[in-house]
């Protein structure tokens, strides 16, 4: 494989896609065991089975929008859209257990006021929890969350089917760079967050050099694979 | 920040030094074994040599995830045994594509080793210089993790395929799907052994021949099931044992 003006731009968009993903990762409210025994705010487990979900959703959509037309965008807005769906209806049946099975209002430990809504929070708050349920802010950030990851995925299956021609490649190959995105990214926000609103959202830029790194060695490797016979 | 109370490096009975030869040498050995018997003898009936090879390997990972996890990363283990076959699945597809085209098939296990070996380093690195983590071993667990990873689904791979060629392990393994079965079986392998057993009396012993047990479910091409028996005098968790008879189940199924 000759280093040429496309490979160029395949690696660019391997890595612009690793740090989507990377970055998308610090939108969603993940709220780890503590979530998931409502004493947490934000979704009942952590970031890399929902990173997972949404990402591997997103896949499928773009993987066949693909199959339809080859228009980055169309196969783009198709990943976001199938990744953001993904982790909506999570957060949505979520909810509803939260409210109707679990029985707690949604309060966000963070901000007295929900950035949103504009809604009080402390009064709502359990003693001994630090917040629970998924309020507005988060719904919301988690939708955004799940677009970037969908996004990202998106960008780096289009790059590596347009590489190497083989659909079951790229996507696993995808997924493999997705996973590695994610991973470093959880680590950053130390397992639970819970959403843009959270402090621990100014930690993003280490997420951003690490995820940079690794993408790009990653799309490095990337670029020799070939599709098989 | 300690899962289960072992924090700054979990006692061990056997050197890590020690089970990462072993789970080398025992997998790319095995891997040339079972290759090199299957052509020289015209024949598929070795390729479960490298089901047998990805237990070493898998061995190896699951003593990482014990050496790292003890110290608490605040993720889950699972999130580590994910990484791993991430880190895995890119090293396998590079290293047998570049083997591949510069016409020398038999060296692409060498190749994803390396490959994997460097780049898991390098995660290890940014984990600690750049996420801060400052977990002491996070730099050669991670090169182990991802070695593990990839010679996991390498001999799995090669168990389905019965060769170590780009294009029929691509025809074989990834474009039949088998990969999704093998990526999972080799994630809950790697990651499901400190997962189940960790805690205040989680033993090196127990967690290592529960990773035997998982990593036991391997195949060959021919559908046939080999499930290796941790024997008597362990104590196995009980939902190891359900989840080595909902992979080999599922795998029956398929």
């Amino acid at each position: 494989m000759m280093f040429d003006e496309t490979t160029i731009i395949y690696i660019l968009e391997i890595i612009v896609g690793g740090l989507l993903v990377g970055v998308g990762v610090h939108f969603v409210p993940v709220g780890g065991a503590p979530a998931a025994m409502a004493q947490a705010t934000g979704i009942g487990t952590g970031t890399v089975q929902l990173a997972a979900g949404s990402g591997l959703t997103g896949l499928l959509a773009a993987g066949l929008m693909m199959s339809v037309t080859d228009n980055i965008w169309l196969v783009l807005a198709s990943g976001a859209v199938g990744a953001g769906i993904m982790v909506g209806s999570t957060m949505l049946t979520g909810s509803w257990i939260y409210a109707y099975a679990v029985g707690v209002p949604f309060a966000s430990a963070k901000v007295t006021y929900d950035p949103i809504t504009g809604f009080s929070q402390p009064p709502y708050i359990a003693p001994g929890t630090v917040g629970h349920g998924i309020p507005t802010v988060c719904y919301v950030s988690g939708l955004i969350g799940g677009m970037m990851g969908g996004l990202g995925g998106a960008m780096i299956y289009y790059a590596l089917y347009l590489i190497n021609g083989n659909a079951a490649l790229s996507a696993m190959f995808a997924i493999g760079i997705f996973l590695v995105n994610a991973v470093i990214a959880s680590w950053n926000i130390q397992g639970t967050i819970e959403g843009f609103h959270d402090p621990k959202f100014k930690k993003w830029p280490f997420a951003f050099r690490a995820c940079l790194i690794a993408s790009a060695l990653l799309a490095l490797a990337s670029v020799f694979i070939t599709g098989g016979a | 920040m300690s899962v289960g109370g072992a924090a700054g490096g979990a006692p061990s009975a056997y050197e890590p030094q020690k089970i990462r030869i072993y789970g080398l040498a025992g997998s790319i050995v095995g891997l040339y074994l079972g290759a090199i018997l299957n052509s020289a003898l015209n024949t598929e009936v070795f390729s479960f040599i490298g089901a047998v090879a990805a237990i070493f390997a898998v061995v190896m990972g699951a003593n990482s995830v014990r050496r790292i996890c003890a110290y608490g990363i605040g993720t889950g283990v699972p999130s580590i045994g994910m990484l791993a076959l991430g880190m895995g699945i890119i090293a396998v597809m590079f290293g047998l594509s570049l083997a591949e085209t510069v016409g020398f098939g038999l060296a692409g296990p060498i190749i994803t080793l390396i490959y994997a070996g460097i780049f898991g380093y390098i995660i290890g690195v940014i984990a600690n210089k750049v996420i801060k983590f400052n977990i002491p071993v996070m730099e050669e667990g991670n090169a182990d993790l991802s070695m593990a990873g990839a010679l996991a689904i390498l001999g799995w791979s090669f168990a389905v395929s019965g060769t170590l060629g780009y294009d029929s392990i691509v025809n074989d393994v990834l474009m039949t799907g088998y990969i999704a079965i093998i990526f999972i079986a080799g994630g809950l392998a790697i990651l499901h052994p400190f997962n189940a057993n960790l805690g205040p009396d989680e033993k090196q012993d127990r967690t290592l021949v529960n990773a035997i047990m998982v990593g036991g479910t391997g195949h060959d091409r021919h559908g046939n099931w080999c499930l290796a028996d941790p024997g008597p005098g362990y104590r196995t968790s009980a939902d190891s044992h359900r989840l080595c008879h909902m992979v080999l189940l599922l795998q029956d199924v398929l």
